[in-house]
C-alpha cells in the first residue's frame, strides 16, 4: 500500500453499521438466483442465460424490421429471382419464366455477389455500433456475458438475413413451379439452402470484423475489402496458382467456376447444362484434380457455394459433409475470434 | 465475516498510464461509499473493473468472498456518467429491455419508471428526453430487480435542485431496503447526506478511506466533507511537490 494512504478503517474494525448512524439492515432481496436453493438456482441461471440470448436476438431482428431492412430485402430478393427466371436466357434469345434448373444457373451470379454483401453489411456494425454509442457498457453491466452478447447478436442477424431469403425463395419458387409447371425442385432447394448458409457464414465474418474494428467506418471498409477478397481476389489467386502449375484439368475446372461471373459465360453454362446428360466430361485425371479442387474451394465459402450449385455442370461432386464442415468451420472460427477479441477489450 | 465487497491490490495500467495503483477497499453490506477524486483519478476505471468492463492488470475483486460472475452482475445496478441508451426506442422499450436482461418481468421496469416520475413519458423516444429525464431513466433501469449493489457514476450531474431531491429520496429508499451504494461524484454536498463511508482517489492511488465521521474527526477544523476532501487533495499535492 502506498505510504500516503491512511486507511482509517482497518480490516479488523470494519463494522456493518455505517458511521453516520445508518443501520445496515439484513437485506431482503428478490433475487432469482438465491444460493439457498442450488437446484432451482441452476435452472434459473440457465433460463436467464437463454432469455438474454433470445431477447438480444429478437431485439436485433426487431430493430432491422422496424428500419425497413427486412422488407426491402424481401422485395429485392423477389424481384431478383423473378427477373433471373424471366430474363435469364435473354442472351440465348429466350424470354419467359424458366424452370427451376435454369433459374438456378441464372441466379448463381446474383446470389454469390449479393448474399455475402448482405451478410457483411448486417454483421459489420453489430458490436462496433454498440461500442460507439456506449450502450455496450450498460448491456454488459446488466449481467449479459460477452459470449451471450455475441451469440444473441449473431442469431438475431442470422434471423434477419434468413427471413428475407427464405421468403423470397419460397414465393418465387411457388410462382416458378406454377408458371413453368416444373416439378424438378431439387436444384432450387439446393440453391436456397446453400444461399441462406452462405449468408449466415458472412454474417459471422461480419461480426468478427465488427469486434476487431474501433469505429463503424473502419468496420464498413473492412467489410467491403473482405467481400472483394472472397468474391474476386481468391478466384484470381487460385487461377494464377493453377495456371502457374500448368494443370489443364484443374485449370478448366476453375475457369468454369470463375467464368460463371462473366455475363457472356452465362449462356455457355446454360449450354453446358443442356448437354451435360448426353456427354459426361469427367475423365479420371479430371476426377483426381477435382478432389484437390474441392479441397481448395472449401477454403472459400463463395467458391464452395458455386461448386455445390454447379456440381452437375462441372462434373464435380462436393460431399455434403465437406460443404457443411466448411460453412460450420467458418462460422465457428469467426465467432471464436470475436469472443477472443471481445474478452480482451476494455470498455 | 466477509465484507460485501473487497478490493485487493487493484491495479490497472493503460500502456504507460497507471489508472489504478494498488487500490484496496472494503465495503460492508448496506453502506454507502462516496468515491471522491478529481477528473482522471481512476473512479470510472474502478467502476469499470467492478462491472467487468475493464480487465484489471493485477488484483482481486471479491463479492461476498467470491469472484464476481455474470450472474452476480445481474444483481448490480449501474448508472453511467453519460447515460447511453437506444435512442430510437421509447423510454418504456429501453426500461423493459434492460429489465429482461436482468431476468425481471417488464412490469418491474414500469414500477421503477413510476418511482422516478417518468410514467408520463413512457412512450416518448429516448432521443427526446432532457438530461434530467435521461438520468432518471438510467436510475430506473439500474433499480430494476432490486439490486444488491448500486454503482452510480456521477449521478448528480446536471440535476436541478428539485430533481436532486427526488434522486436522493429514491437512493434513501434503496439504502433502507438494504442495498449497498457506491457513488462517485464531484457534487460532494449532494452525496454527504447519504454517505456512510468515503474513499478518496488521487492519481489512481487511494489517498483516504474511512467513515464520514472518522474522516471529519481527523480534520476537526474543517466544517464539511467537501473541505475535508479539499484538504486531503491539497495535502497529497504538497507531498508530491516535496518529493
Amino acid at each position: 500500500m502506498n505510504s500516503a494512504v491512511f486507511n482509517i478503517r482497518s480490516a479488523s474494525d470494519c463494522k456493518a453499521q455505517g458511521a453516520s448512524g445508518k443501520a445496515a439492515k439484513s437485506p431482503v432481496f428478490n433475487i432469482p438466483f438465491s444460493e439457498d436453493k442450488p437446484i432451482s438456482a441452476k435452472h434459473a441461471r440457465s433460463d436467464c442465460r437463454a432469455t438474454q440470448i433470445r431477447v438480444l436476438a429478437f431485439k436485433e431482428f426487431g430493430d432491422r424490421f422496424r428500419s425497413g431492412w427486412v422488407l426491402a430485402c424481401i422485395l429485392l430478393w423477389l424481384g431478383a429471382i423473378g427477373f433471373a427466371s424471366f430474363l435469364g436466357l435473354i442472351q440465348m434469345g429466350r424470354i419467359g419464366v424458366q424452370g427451376y434448373e435454369r433459374t438456378v444457373v441464372s441466379m448463381l451470379n446474383l446470389v454469390q455477389y449479393l448474399v455475402p454483401l448482405l451478410g457483411l453489411l448486417l454483421g459489420h456494425d453489430l458490436i462496433v455500433s454498440e461500442k460507439e454509442e456506449r450502450t455496450l457498457r450498460l448491456l454488459l453491466s446488466s449481467g449479459v456475458s460477452r459470449s451471450r452478447l455475441l451469440l444473441g447478436k449473431f442469431l438475431g442477424a442470422c434471423l434477419t438475413i434468413a427471413v428475407p431469403l427464405v421468403a423470397g425463395f419460397l414465393v418465387a419458387g411457388l410462382v416458378i413451379g406454377l408458371a413453368a409447371r416444373d416439378s424438378g425442385l431439387a436444384p432450387f432447394l439446393k440453391l436456397a439452402f446453400s444461399g441462406v448458409a452462405l449468408g449466415i457464414v458472412f454474417v459471422a465474418i461480419g461480426v468478427a470484423l465488427s469486434t476487431f474494428s474501433k469505429t463503424r467506418v473502419q468496420a464498413i471498409v473492412a467489410a467491403v475489402l473482405m467481400w472483394c477478397a472472397f468474391v474476386f481476389v481468391f478466384d484470381l489467386i487460385a487461377l494464377g496458382i493453377t495456371v502457374s502449375y500448368n494443370s489443364p484439368a484443374a485449370s478448366r475446372e476453375i475457369e468454369l467456376v470463375c467464368d460463371a461471373m462473366h455475363v457472356n459465360a452465362a449462356a455457355d453454362i446454360h449450354s453446358d447444362a443442356d448437354t451435360i446428360s448426353s456427354a459426361p466430361r469427367q475423365t479420371s485425371a479430371g476426377a483426381a484434380a477435382s478432389v484437390a479442387g474441392v479441397a481448395c474451394l472449401a477454403v472459400n465459402p463463395v467458391d464452395l457455394f458455386r461448386a455445390v450449385n454447379l456440381s452437375s455442370t462441372l462434373g464435380v461432386h462436393v460431399p455434403v459433409g465437406a460443404g457443411v464442415a466448411s460453412f460450420v468451420g467458418w462460422i465457428a472460427l469467426s465467432l471464436l475470434l470475436s469472443r477472443w477479441k471481445l474478452n480482451r477489450t476494455d470498455l | 465475516m466477509n465484507p460485501h465487497l473487497q478490493i485487493s491490490n487493484l491495479t490497472k495500467r493503460f500502456g504507460r498510464t497507471c489508472a489504478l495503483d494498488n487500490v484496496c477497499l472494503r465495503v460492508e453490506r448496506g453502506t454507502v461509499l462516496a468515491l471522491l477524486g478529481p477528473n482522471g483519478a481512476g473512479k470510472s476505471t474502478l467502476f469499470g473493473c467492478l462491472l467487468g468492463l475493464t480487465r484489471p492488470t493485477r488484483g482481486d475483486i471479491l463479492l461476498d468472498g467470491g469472484v464476481i460472475t455474470d450472474a452476480a452482475r445481474s444483481r448490480f445496478g449501474y448508472v453511467a456518467e453519460r447515460v447511453a441508451l437506444y435512442w430510437h426506442r421509447t423510454v418504456r422499450d429501453n426500461a423493459e429491455l434492460f429489465a429482461r436482461f436482468k431476468g425481471c418481468a417488464p412490469s418491474c421496469a414500469l414500477q421503477q419508471l413510476t418511482r422516478v416520475g417518468l410514467d408520463s413519458v413512457t412512450q416518448r423516444p429516448v432521443c427526446q428526453l432532457s438530461k434530467g429525464m435521461l438520468q432518471r431513466l438510467g436510475l430506473a433501469i439500474a433499480l430494476c430487480g432490486e439490486p444488491e449493489l448500486l454503482i452510480l457514476d456521477e449521478p448528480f450531474n446536471g440535476l436541478d435542485p428539485a430533481l436532486l431531491d427526488t434522486f436522493q429520496g429514491v437512493l434513501r429508499e434503496e439504502i433502507e431496503r438494504g442495498a449497498t451504494l457506491l457513488i462517485s461524484t464531484h457534487t460532494i454536498s449532494a452525496v454527504e447526506p447519504l454517505a456512510s463511508d468515503v474513499a478518496v482517489l488521487l492519481e489512481g492511488r487511494l489517498a483516504a478511506h474511512g467513515s464520514v465521521s472518522e474522516l471529519t474527526a481527523r480534520y476537526p477544523e474543517e466544517a464539511s466533507l467537501e473541505a475535508v476532501y479539499r484538504r486531503i487533495a491539497r495535502g497529497e499535492e504538497l507531498e508530491a511537490l516535496a518529493a
